[in-house]
Formats: structure tokens, sequence, C-alpha cells
């Protein structure tokens, strides 16, 4: 390369060292291992065995609940008239069935008939896809307006003092009366739904949001940053929401099961989906009356709703674990 | 603090005025007829006028009705009735031609236009012989809306009423009077003649043992659900089972067992011989006495004895997750808070009820509970176990947190036993967050529990606001909500009172640095 190369001399053939040059441009870069935040993320996700376990399982219901109606379709009504199908378990349901000429024996009733002659098993599967939706849209929706609005409340100070003042008042009115009065002017159904339950939902999200904002704009390096005047949309694009990825995915996993259960729990009041969109929350509320004199009508709507929302915790809590660099070492 | 009442006072009145809109404005004023009887089976003209009375009994506006104008115009003349001018008034309504000409019907249009009321004149419906049909008689109304503002303005108007010597419009009362006395049925009695109650102060053997009638509170009268009652009478009535005693009235009459409250007696403008055989004066109508707690007091000692409970687990639990982190107690204890943090509330209200009435054999509901108490079991279970889950969740996170601070290495350095590390020093300062919460807690058990009370029967208030907008009680939910409202707010300021007493590194006030 150079001249000093001609300086070395080759003392002994056999050393196992050899003399190598210094190289002044080399010298000047710094070298380290690539580093990938996401693939890091996904590795130390994928490292527990659970969350393998975790994703199949969630897949496999996800892929039953949205492919299973399509050629199963359900529809609660359908043996309403034949007054002898109503309330039976999944024994007697099997049986009666099979008997009948036209039907035969089907998996349909192996968990036993509802109030109306329906089947409970596909009755879940079409509530569970509801669900699914529901909360998957929710949360999309609310975690969108609450982060984006959040990000800018916990920045500006002017906006702050503003929306303070709106958080205080809106937290204050009863959740309930306004998903009614919503559900009311709306009408009911599945979209006047997510939107009672989107017009405030973000609001929560923004405050908690704003917290965790403010606490990393007032941090060292923040600081340092504004100093050397790095304008606004980079400093919350590079410095203040890489930092929260971690704590974006816990709200996630947070925010995805507790639409499916307020969903189960305003279903149980009374207010909410309208009759002829399956649900387990409705599920739920028509079978919870005779929770002993019919329990093959009640636990299986509560379990899968259990179920599917036991899941969604679990795997944003680990995949926020993941994604907090600390564990990246 | 001044400026935080004030501003939590304006908050509310902001809630009030959204919550008003919300309930008069935005939800159509039609479906508090949609399960009312008696509207169904009205007619035509007659339907209207009941749905103007409705209207106002609900408060959507003011009417004035033409034939009390008329009764009003006419009170001079005490043989009206056979009045023939008073008659040809009143049957100008019933043609058009003499509507528009009839004198009073002009002057009761020019009275309310003034006021700035609408007239609405609902003209005779027949059939084409001329006879009325069903419910189609004639009637003339005059209709104002009401506004938010002016709602809300009554409303603070009329939330307390003091009782005077005044309050009884009966000119054969002669003597008016407040004064001590001493009292047959408790210790001694404030007495009021004049006044709608009769005993303005007295004691007796029910908690809180002192009571008043000198000022009353009015949240909002239902119309629907406790028809034409004070929510705060409805939820601190007591309930349950009668209780029975013998009562000597003040003749000196006797009667054995009867539930009678002597305390409660008011003023009966129509006393007859048979109230007299048994009272002195005009103070004649009762109430009877419930041996059972009220809506408020059950609500709140279910609740209360469960934030207790939580308490005392969570707590404790917390800690122990902490201390012993990563061993199998700490998953144990992570594998309950997920099951509470994730499975929908409902879910395990109904399990807990499945374990508590199969394992146990405690009663399912409150109404089948013999003795009375196990039926209080399940309800408080069913609340602090949940409480229980979010502590522990949270006091183990703080204490996790405090344990790696640098305090806590100085204080191992220096020699102290662990016990005393955990104790005196992450114990005590990871409480600073709990610490914060306890008053909402407390409190937040006045109003009452909705899926717990609806799931055991259990009569608390937990379901006052869900009752009321199912059945469309417009007052009520606006009582409920400032009821609510209240009790967050006063939460919120004790929490932070509590907070600055239990850490005297935090200050209230705004200033920098100042307050300590």
């Amino acid at each position: 390369m150079n001249e000093n190369e001609k300086d070395v001399k080759i003392e002994n053939e056999d050393e196992l060292f050899v003399p190598i040059t210094q190289d002044m441009i080399q010298s000047e870069k710094i070298i380290a291992p690539r580093y990938s935040y996401w693939k890091s993320v996904f590795r130390i996700f994928f490292k527990k065995k659970i969350n393998i376990f975790l994703i199949a399982v969630f897949v496999l219901i996800f892929l039953v609940a949205f492919i299973v109606p399509i050629f199963a379709p359900y529809n609660y009504k359908e043996n309403v008239t034949i007054l002898s199908s109503q309330n039976l378990d999944p024994v007697q349901a099997l049986k009666f069935f099979s008997d009948k000429p036209e039907c035969g024996p089907s998996i349909k009733w192996i968990l036993g008939t509802g109030p109306y002659g329906n089947s409970i098993f596909y009755g879940i599967i079409s509530s569970a896809r509801t669900s699914l939706l529901l909360s998957v849209i929710c949360a999309a929706i609310n975690m969108t307006i609450g982060i984006i609005l959040g990000a800018v409340w916990g920045y500006s100070k002017k906006f702050d003092s503003v929306m303070l003042v709106i958080y205080n008042i809106i937290a204050n009115i009863p959740y309930i009366l306004l998903i009614t009065v919503l559900v009311y002017v709306v009408g009911a159904g599945f979209w006047s739904f997510i939107f009672a339950l989107t017009v405030t939902g973000w609001l929560s999200i923004a405050y908690f949001f704003r917290t965790q904002v403010m606490i990393i704009r007032d941090r060292e390096y923040s600081l340092a940053s504004r100093c050397l005047g790095t304008p606004i949309p980079r400093m919350v694009s590079k410095n203040i929401l890489p930092f929260l990825t971690s704590v974006i995915v816990t709200l996630l996993a947070t925010e995805l099961p507790a639409y499916i259960s307020s969903e189960v729990y305003l279903s149980f009041l009374g207010i909410g989906l309208s009759a002829d969109v399956p649900s387990l929350g409705r599920m739920i509320s028509q079978a919870q009356a005779a929770f002993m004199v019919y329990p093959w009508e009640f636990w299986p709507p509560v379990a899968v709703a259990a179920a599917i929302t036991i899941i969604l915790y679990l795997l944003g809590q680990n995949l926020a674990d993941a994604s907090d660099p600390r564990t990246h070492m | 603090m001044l400026r935080r009442i004030l501003f939590s006072i304006f908050s509310l009145l902001v809630v009030v005025i959204i919550v008003m809109l919300l309930v008069y404005s935005l939800i159509d004023r039609k479906v508090i007829f949609q399960s009312d009887d008696i509207w169904n089976k009205k007619y035509l003209n007659d339907r209207t006028a009941y749905e103007y009375s409705q209207y106002e009994k609900f408060g959507y506006m003011y009417t004035a009705n033409y034939g009390s104008f008329l009764k009003e115009l006419y009170a001079d003349n005490a043989d009206y009735e056979n009045d023939p001018q008073y008659i040809a008034d009143k049957n100008a309504l019933k043609k058009k031609e003499t509507y528009e000409s009839n004198a009073s019907v002009q002057k009761f249009i020019e009275t309310y236009t003034e006021k700035g009321y609408e007239i609405s004149y609902l003209e005779p419906v027949t059939y084409s012989d001329g006879s009325l049909k069903p419910g189609g008689g004639a009637a003339l109304y005059a209709i104002k809306e009401r506004f938010v503002l002016s709602r809300l303005w009554d409303y603070i108007k009329g939330f307390f009423s003091v009782e005077t010597t005044n309050d009884v419009k009966d000119p054969n009362l002669t003597e008016r009077y407040i004064r001590f006395e001493d009292d047959p049925y408790g210790w001694f009695a404030v007495v009021g003649s004049g006044t709608t109650h009769k005993y303005l102060l007295y004691f007796d053997d029910r908690f809180p043992f002192i009571h008043q009638n000198f000022i009353h509170l009015n949240l909002g009268v239902s119309h629907t659900r406790y028809r034409g009652e004070e929510i705060s009478t409805v939820i601190t009535t007591p309930q349950g089972e009668m209780y029975k005693r013998d009562v000597v009235f003040p003749t000196g009459l006797e009667e054995t067992e009867t539930a009678i409250d002597m305390h409660s007696l008011k003023y009966n403008y129509n006393t007859g011989n048979f109230e007299k055989q048994r009272f002195t004066d005009n103070y004649t109508t009762f109430t009877y006495r419930y041996n059972g707690l009220s809506r408020l007091e059950n609500s709140f000692v279910a609740g209360f004895l469960a934030s207790i409970l939580a308490y005392l687990l969570g707590l404790p639990l917390g800690i122990l997750m902490a201390r012993k982190k990563d061993t199998w107690v700490d998953k144990l204890g992570n594998v309950y808070v997920i099951f509470i943090m994730a499975v929908p509330s409902l879910a395990y209200i109904f399990m807990f009820a499945a374990i508590g009435t199969g394992v146990f054999r405690l009663p399912y509901l409150f109404a089948n509970a013999q003795p009375k108490f196990l039926g209080y079991i399940l309800p408080i279970v069913s609340l602090a176990l949940p409480s229980v889950g979010g502590l522990m969740k949270w006091m183990r996170r703080y204490m996790i947190d405090q344990m790696n601070s640098d305090y806590v290495k100085f204080a191992r350095s220096q020699g102290l036993s662990e016990r005393e590390i955990y104790r005196t020093h992450i114990s005590r300062n990871a409480m600073i967050y709990i610490v914060h919460g306890i008053p909402g807690t407390i409190l937040g058990s006045l109003t009452g529990a909705i899926v717990t009370e609806r799931v055991y029967g259990f009569p608390g208030v937990g379901n006052l606001l869900t009752e009321a907008i199912t059945r469309h009680d417009n007052s009520i939910i606006v009582a409920v909500t400032v009821f609510y409202t209240t009790i967050t707010i006063v939460s919120i300021i004790l929490g932070d009172l509590l907070l600055a007493k239990y850490d005297p590194r935090i200050s209230l006030s705004s200033s920098k640095g100042g307050g300590r």
C-alpha cells in the first residue's frame, strides 16, 4: 500500500503473528456489530418458547373466528320455533339433532343449544370474530389519536393547560351515560358502538402518554438536543418516540383486551351492540340469569373471552418486555 | 387550595351542563313514552295534552293550560262554574271561529306570548257527522322550551331547602314556633310548628343517632323508577323488614307491634277524626321504620369492608412478591395478577359466585341470605379480590423500583438488617404511590358497584344510574352525576392532602420550592 510495507521484514516464516500496518483511514471509523432495533426485539421475543405457543394459539383462534363463519353462518333465531330444541345440554343436543333426518350428527351441537335453540358452538365462533374485530379497530383508532395528541399535549405547554381542563371535565362524565346516549343518538349497531367507544376513549390514552412524554421531554439529552436547534418534529420522532416504544406496546397490551372486557360489561348492562350482531358479551349476559341451570350456555363464552384476553395480554406484555432496549444486551 | 376548590366547582357545573345537554337535548324526548301505558291508551289531542304534561314533569318545557288560566281569571267569583260568561269562554275552544273571536282566549294568548311562550291550539277532531272522535276534544296550551342555562340555574337555586315556620300555608294553624322539647320517643328534640316536619332535630337508636330536618338536599326527583321521591331520600331510607314495637301516641292511645316512626311526622292539611284519636296536633303523616340498612349504607359497608380486606391482603402480598422476586411465590402471584387484569370482570365475579355457592354453601342472592350478614360475604369478596390483584401488581412494581435505589444499597452497607430495610425504608417509600388512592377507594364505595350488585341482587346504590338511564329518569341521571362527580373531586383533593401529609417532600402550593 505504501512505503511502510517495504520496511516490514519477515524474520521467520513460521511465525504465527504477522505484523500489520496501521491504517489511518480505517482507524477513524467506529466498527460495531450492526444493530437493528426490531431484529433484536424479535430475537428476544422468540427466545421465550411460551411466546411461540401463544402466537400459535392466537393465530388458530383468529383463523377459526374469521374463516369458519363463512362456511357455517350463525343465526341465533335458527330454531326459534322448535321449542323442544331450546336449552339442551351437549349430550341432549347432539342426540336431538342427529335424530332429525335433515340435520344428522354435526359438530355444530357439541356445546349444546341456547335459549332459542341456537348453536352455542357456532355462536361463540361468530362472537369471537366480533370481539376481535371490535378490539382491533377500537385500539387502532384510540391508540393513533391518543398517541399523536398525547405527544403534542406533552410537548406544548399552551396546549397542556387547555387540554387539562377538558380532560378534568370529560373524565367526570359517567362513562356509561356517555356510551348510552351516543348509542341512542347514532343508533345501535357495530359501527355506532365503535364510535361510542372511541369518541372519548382516546382521552385517557392521550393523558397517560402526555405524562410519559413530559418525563422524556425534560431529560438532559433532550434539552441538549433542543439547545443545538433540533426542530420539533425531529425531536419528537428521533428523541422521544423511540424511547416510548415499549410504553406504547405496554399500552396496546392493556388496551386490546380492555375493549373485549368492556363489550362484555356493557352488554351485561343492556347497552351496546344490537341483537343481530353476535357477541360474547351478549351471549354471556343472556346466559347469566340461569348460569347454574344451563352452565353449558354460560361458561364456554366466558372461557373464550378469558382465553382471548389473557393471550392478548400476555403477548403484549412479553412484546413490551422485549421492546425495552435495556433487555437487548 | 382555594383556587383548586373553585376550579372543582366550575368543572362540576360544566359536567352538569354537559350531562343536561346529553339527556335533554341529544336523546329524542319521545323515548319517555316508549313503555308508558297511559300514553298508549290516549289518542289525538288527549295524547298531545298528556305529552305536554309529561314533558313539563320531566323538565323539558314549561306549559300553561287555558283551563287553569280561566279559573284564575274568575277566581273572585265563588260560583263561577255557573257563570254564563265563564261557560261561553270555556266553550270558545270548540270552534275555530269562536276561538279566534273570544276575548279571554285572546287575553291568554297575549299574556303568554309576552312571556315568550308559544301558543299551541289543539283543534277539535271530529267525524264527518260532527261528533268528536275519542280523544279529539279541543285544548289550548302555551308552551315554552327550557334551555340548559335556565335549567341549571333552577337546579342550583333549589339545591338546598331550609325548613321555616312559614312552610305550612294553613290559616287554621295559629301557633308558629321552633323550640326545644322533651322527646317521649328519644332524648330531647327541636320541635317546630308551622314547619313541614315536626321533629327538626332528634335522637334515636339508629346510626348516626342524631338526625335533622332543618336542611334538605334536593338532588333530583324521580319520575319513573321511584315515583315522585327525592333521590337523596331514596338512597338513605332504610330497607328490609319493618321495625315493630309498642308505641304510645301523644293522646295516650297505645298500639302494640307497630312500625310507625314517630320522628317522621309531617304536617297533614286534612287531619281527620281517625288521626285525632292518635295525635294532638295536625302533624299526622308518618312513615314506617325498617330494620335493614339503606341503599347508601349497604354499598358503603360492602365497599368499605372490601377495600380494607383488599389493602390488608394486597399490600403484604405485593411486598412478599417483591422480596421473593423470580421465585415460585412471585410467579404464582403474577398468574393471579394477569388473571385479574386480563379476564373480563363479569367472568370472575360469576366464578367467585359459583365457587362461593358451590364450595362454601353461601347464599347466592342477597334476599335469600339467612342470617342477613351471610348475604354480604360474596359481594365483599367479589369486590375485594380484583382490587387485591391491582394492589399486588403496583406494590410489587414500586417495591422493586425502590429496591434498586442507592439509599437501599447504602443502608445495606451500613449493616442494617434486611427486615429493617424492607420495613422502614422500602415499604414506606413504596407506599407513597399507594397512599394517594386510599381516599378514592373508600369514598368510591359510596357510589356502589354496578356488576357486583346486579349479580347478587344486592340492594345498593350501584345501579341507580343504569336504572335511571333505561327508564329515562332524567333528573335522577343529573342527580347521580352530581353525586359521583362530587365524590371524585373530593377524593382527589383528599388524596393530595393525605399524600402531602405522608410525604413531607411533596408540596401542594404551586410556587417554586415553597410549602416546606
